[in-house]
């Protein structure tokens, strides 16, 4: 008796090395968020999970373009109610991603415009109708001058009509915050997927986390694998949201020196550890020349991106997270 | 020779009891492979975080979900799976191929559908 008791406890042993998994899935800010812990508690992942929930649905709220909400000063209420120079105190957090979006105009040269919103509008209006391009003079009175926002001490001013988009960065901005709550809170082995916004921690398994690359628009296809850990994996893509007037691809990400959509590659995936960061530079590499994309990637530090064009470029040493 | 050798050699040391432990220990050795085996090929269908279809793909079948626009159809031909008809704007997702790894999203309906042996962590695009 006592042998089968040692026996079975030896099974028991050799099988319980199974990595547990929570995971759970949500719908905010316009995209499916996935998100899967790895290795800690059953009680502990309902209450990590919970507060994940949490957090993505009041930054939702907060960063809404399209929805009011009681009691709540969001973006809406900035683009729609607000009335030009009359002042409003904001909730910090949002005062937060404004002055990230403002810090990213400065570092993208321009490339990453909050202010943009009255002309994604114009194009948003067209895009679902499907039909024709707005006419130039529709986009050329548009005010995009991010100098039209003020915001000082939580205190938000806009002087002229101007309307915020954070769509290009906010995904990825809250994905690492809720990285930071979930390394704060001793849970190292995570993986966050918010619509293509990749972050993981720590690998729950001998080998790194396999992340696929879709094809654009032959999304079943994965063109390549990467193998990563404690990073983020952000892909800009013209593929999903678009519309075509005489076979010319208008997609959603708009040049705000343009305002005109560009198609200079079909998707561009950044690697780095930061995914609001991560967030930022797809936008930018997105709306950039290639060469001149693989120049910028080539001077900053711990960053790699590669492109999905009329043929795959990459960054110098991209590689080293490609699966061998 | 050798193993014939090596069998009589423990057997002679083994009492009845040994025999039937090394029975049970085998019996337990095979359910926990069968409690634990991978799915082979199957596509999970999700409504808002809820598993609300697990469907084999081995069999060539049409099937119809409850998405927040309304039905959802999905059908199977191959052992892949495609949504053929869904209420939305944009039918993203019944613009994807017929597929077996990554995953589908109807974001207006809320359905999500992914694969029990998919080798990938994730996709990003």
């Amino acid at each position: 008796m006592k042998k089968l008791f040692v026996l079975i406890c030896m099974i028991f042993l050799l099988t319980g090395c199974k990595t547990n998994m929570y995971k759970k899935s949500m719908f905010y800010m316009d995209t499916h968020i996935e998100v899967k812990l790895y290795d800690i508690p059953n009680e502990t992942s309902k209450k990590l999970l919970k507060e994940i929930d949490n957090i993505y649905s009041e930054y939702h709220k907060l960063t809404d373009r399209y929805n009011e909400y009681e009691g709540i000063i969001n973006v809406y209420y900035l683009n729609n109610v607000l009335k030009v120079n009359e002042s409003i105190e904001i909730d910090s957090r949002l005062s937060d991603i404004i002055n990230y979006g403002i810090d990213a105009y400065n570092k993208t040269n321009g490339y990453v415009n909050i202010a943009l919103g009255n002309a994604v509008d114009v194009w948003k209006k067209y895009r679902e109708e499907g039909k024709n391009i707005p006419k130039t003079y529709e986009l050329l009175n548009l005010n995009v001058d991010i100098k039209s926002i003020n915001l000082k001490d939580n205190t938000f001013i806009k002087k002229k009509d101007v309307k915020l988009d954070l769509g290009s960065y906010v995904k990825g901005y809250v994905t690492e915050i809720v990285a930071k709550y979930l390394e704060d809170n001793e849970c190292e082995k995570y993986l966050i997927n918010a619509g293509g916004n990749v972050r993981v921690g720590k690998s729950y398994k001998s080998s790194k986390y396999s992340v696929g690359l879709e094809e654009p628009f032959n999304v079943t296809n994965i063109y390549d694998t990467l193998l990563v850990e404690n990073m983020s994996v952000v892909t800009s893509g013209s593929y999903q949201r678009y519309y075509e007037v005489d076979g010319v691809n208008y997609n959603h990400i708009i040049n705000p020196k343009t305002l005109f959509p560009d198609n200079y590659t079909k998707s561009v995936t950044v690697v780095t550890k930061d995914s609001g960061y991560a967030d930022i530079l797809s936008t930018y590499l997105f709306l950039l020349p290639i060469e001149d994309g693989i120049k910028i990637v080539n001077s900053l530090d711990e960053v790699e991106a590669i492109w999905y064009a009329d043929q795959i470029y990459y960054s110098e040493s991209f590689n080293i997270y490609e699966q061998v | 020779m050798l193993i014939k050798y090596t069998i009589q050699k423990v057997l002679t040391y083994m009492n009845k009891y040994d025999i039937r432990l090394i029975g049970i220990v085998l019996v337990i050795i095979l359910l926990i492979l069968f409690f634990t085996r991978k799915d082979n090929n199957y596509a999970n269908v999700y409504y808002n975080d809820k598993l609300i279809l697990k469907i084999d793909l081995s069999i060539d079948k049409e099937y119809s979900v409850n998405g927040y626009n309304g039905i959802v159809k999905l059908k199977v031909k191959d052992n892949k799976i495609k949504v053929m008809e869904e209420t939305s704007k944009m039918h993203i997702c019944s613009k994807v191929d017929w597929t077996n790894s990554g995953v589908i999203v109807c974001l207006p309906n809320k359905i999500v559908i992914n694969f029990s042996n998919d080798e990938l962590d994730t996709v990003s695009g």
